[in-house]
């Protein structure tokens, strides 16, 4: 299938779910897929940098924060609407995943995801310490009363764009990985030094998808403060955003789009439902399990096990 | 025989049809009361969230022990919420669209309640919340209430004793440092402080934040020290209470006032951590047993709360959550049985409109659902003697300063000279 094909039929999808969904009655739905919705755009993210080129990014909670503090500063400064928020957000993330390519780059496996973690450091120092955006007290953006296409609630209209920004993440994703860029990083990630012998412009490529995959995870935090009407640096800059956006391509399959999408909605469903049955103790519990099944005996992920299985069907 | 028949049987529908009724409504009448509620069990400040739990599941026992409300038993439904914001918006959509809870009440602190208050908010549901930061000053909601003692304006309400108790001593003093942690309530705190110089006349010397993960606290005093204030307020979580507390007895910090708006040691762990490090110290508490007489209903909780606690390894001695918790609770049973129902409305028309005994004390709410009034107690630490936490069960080691009504002593300055 066509990058255009897919692109339409996913963002048609996207829609058509956006507006079916609606008809649900109970809010619950839409908190509940609100948060995996944001676990699929960070993963598939992460996926671009770490799964495509090999380069662990440990900092993806300061892009995150990035992209929700942006809508915040728009808020403050003009009460920008949503929509200035995400188109921000993601901008801003975008170039600050530029200054992080540039700057550490050419640093390589544990260097760079050290490089990564410190980034994440310095960010949330700079927003404790920027009283503009509430600084260490935190910033309330309160949700408009007035709700577009006659929707019922604040929460239904954010749950609707974050599918479509989803679709969106899905669709970029696919596209780097089937173009020749997305040959190109896949070089890079198996022999960096090969790939530059072969003339595969490594250092251009490597900017780009760091530029790619920040840009997406600020889009994913644009709609969080709208989310949780109150945004502080402890919870915006939550290792837990780090470690799931790492867990769950490691889970679905880091070599294509469908692996984070997998284990994005497989472990953000779990969570959300042991969080309200089990206990929340369980959560972390049963990620760092899965993660050790998944990296003792399914390394390549759901998606890689699934290749596996069918290759040996084919025989 | 038909006839009859027909006639006997339609003079039997109107009993029927009154039986029916009143055995539905006496059916209803035994529906539980179901109240709902996130609560920090895991996370930073899971310690805090169990001990607020124990308290309200006291309250619950009691309130069925006495018969329910209005004939109702109560019944808690709750999650953890992680003491994560993010887990908030759909912990408390699931207690309302799912589990069909009545009411629903908050959980502890700033962060879990206000992503609480947008879905209360379209739901016109009236709020009862645990130890939220001024958190209705953005939302302005008529039905939001609060029941920490800060007052209608916390952040000034907060450090209000402090200054006074300072300012008391004699010669006035001029210079004041303020220093706290990178983080939520510090920073408002701290805020209150800067208020409360500008209106006494404090000169600020040294106004600085340290990053919460701060490790060694001795630079710090030794920098507050070269500025040689008479006054040092510190607003800090109990990680760094511990480290202040402790770099001042080390670097041997000269003042005449120090303390005021430390969290953590209204805590066991941190008293019995510190011991007598702790004496000099001016500090705020909700509650201690020096004036336990004014409380008389808050002994006998106490004792339950203490009793369970241990089981549950927790705050063993809940003078500064727990009671409140439990009083929370009570303004709410108070106010469904004075108003006979739910009606949201009529609740927060009548919380606003009365007073309510609690075991805390009378309990009055100001327009924006904060205490009408502050009572946030400052006390100074004296005669601390090793680590034993029974000392602080009894009355002798604290000085209430203020408020005035409670005071039980003068404050001993300067600070240095009085580590004993």
């Amino acid at each position: 299938m066509s990058n255009k094909i897919f692109a339409a039929v996913t963002i048609a999808v996207a829609l058509v779910l956006a507006a079916v969904t609606q008809l649900i009655p109970n809010e619950y739905f839409f908190s509940a897929a609100y948060t995996v919705l944001l676990f699929v755009i960070l993963a598939t993210a992460w996926n671009i940098l770490g799964g495509y080129t090999g380069y662990v990014n440990f900092g993806s909670a300061a892009f995150f924060a990035i992209g929700a503090y942006t809508t915040v500063f728009l808020y403050n400064a003009f009460k920008a609407p949503l929509a200035v928020g995400i188109v921000a957000g993601t901008l801003v993330a975008g170039l600050a995943g530029l200054g992080l390519g540039y700057l550490t780059l050419r640093l390589r496996g544990v260097f760079f995801a050290i490089a990564s973690l410190a980034l994440a450091v310095v960010l949330y120092i700079f927003v404790v310490n920027w009283d503009y955006v509430g600084g260490a007290r935190g910033a309330y953006v309160i949700q408009p009363r007035e709700i577009p296409f006659g929707l019922p609630r604040y929460i239904h209209l954010i749950y609707a764009v974050q599918l479509v920004m989803a679709a969106f993440a899905l669709v970029v994703a696919r596209a780097i990985e089937k173009s020749t860029l997305g040959r190109g990083l896949a070089a890079i990630r198996d022999d960096e030094l090969a790939a530059e012998c072969s003339g595969v412009p490594t250092l251009k490529l490597k900017i780009f998808s760091t530029m790619a995959s920040c840009a997406l995870m600020g889009m994913a935090g644009t709609t969080f403060p709208y989310y949780l009407s109150y945004i502080e640096p402890s919870s915006a800059f939550s290792l837990s955003y780090a470690v799931n956006s790492i867990a769950m391509p490691l889970i679905g399959g880091m070599m294509s789009w469908m692996g984070p999408l997998i284990g994005a909605v497989l472990l953000g469903s779990v969570q959300q439902l042991v969080q309200v049955t089990v206990s929340s103790a369980w959560n972390l519990l049963i990620v760092g399990v899965l993660l050790v099944l998944f990296v003792t005996l399914a390394p390549n992920g759901i998606m890689g096990w699934v290749d596996a299985w069918r290759r040996r069907k084919g025989r | 025989m038909l006839g009859n028949s027909v006639l006997s049987t339609l003079r039997r529908v109107p009993g029927a049809l009154f039986i029916g009724l009143a055995l539905t409504g006496a059916a209803l009448a035994q529906q539980p009361l179901k109240i709902g509620f996130g609560m920090s069990l895991t996370g930073p400040l899971a310690g805090n969230g169990k001990a607020a739990l124990i308290a309200m599941e006291i309250w619950r026992d009691d309130v069925n022990a006495k018969g329910g409300i209005l004939g109702r038993k109560v019944e808690f439904v709750y999650y953890d919420d992680q003491t994560s914001p993010a887990t908030v918006p759909s912990i408390y959509t699931k207690l309302l669209d799912v589990d069909k809870v009545d009411l629903v009440v908050s959980g502890y602190g700033t962060n879990v309640i206000a992503p609480a208050m947008p879905i209360v908010m379209q739901r016109n549901l009236t709020f009862m919340t645990l130890f939220g930061l001024n958190v209705n000053s953005k939302f302005n909601y008529d039905r939001y209430f609060q029941i920490m003692p800060a007052g209608p304006n916390p952040a000034v309400g907060w450090s209000q004793g402090f200054f006074d108790a300072a300012m008391s001593m004699n010669p006035k003093p001029k210079t004041v440092a303020l220093v706290g942690a990178d983080a939520e309530y510090p920073a408002m705190a701290l805020e209150g402080a800067r208020e409360h110089a500008k209106k006494t006349g404090l000169k600020i010397v040294y106004d600085k934040t340290y990053p919460p993960n701060t490790v060694d606290y001795s630079p710090i005093v030794r920098a507050i020290q070269a500025a040689n204030p008479e006054v040092v307020f510190v607003a800090s979580y109990p990680p760094d209470s511990a480290g202040m507390v402790r770099a001042a007895n080390e670097v041997g910090l000269k003042t005449r006032i120090f303390g005021g708006g430390l969290v953590g040691p209204q805590f066991a762990a941190l008293k019995t951590q510190l011991g007598p490090l702790l004496n000099g110290v001016v500090n705020y508490e909700f509650y201690v047993p020096d004036v336990g007489s004014r409380f008389p209903f808050l002994e006998q909780f106490l004792a339950k709360y203490q009793a369970r606690a241990v089981v549950e390894k927790v705050d063993p001695l809940g003078f500064y959550l727990p009671p409140y918790a439990y009083a929370m609770m009570q303004v709410l049973e108070q106010a469904i049985t004075a108003t006979k129902g739910l009606d949201q409305a009529k609740l927060a028309e009548y919380i606003h409109t009365n007073t309510f005994d609690t075991y805390v004390g009378k309990v009055g709410f100001a327009k924006n659902g904060e205490w009408a009034a502050p009572r946030v107690m400052m006390t100074q630490y004296h005669g601390i003697t090793g680590n034993d936490v029974e000392q602080f069960k009894k009355p002798g080691r604290l000085t209430v300063l203020s408020p005035k009504e409670y005071r039980t002593g003068d404050l001993k300055a300067p600070y240095h000279e009085n580590k004993k």
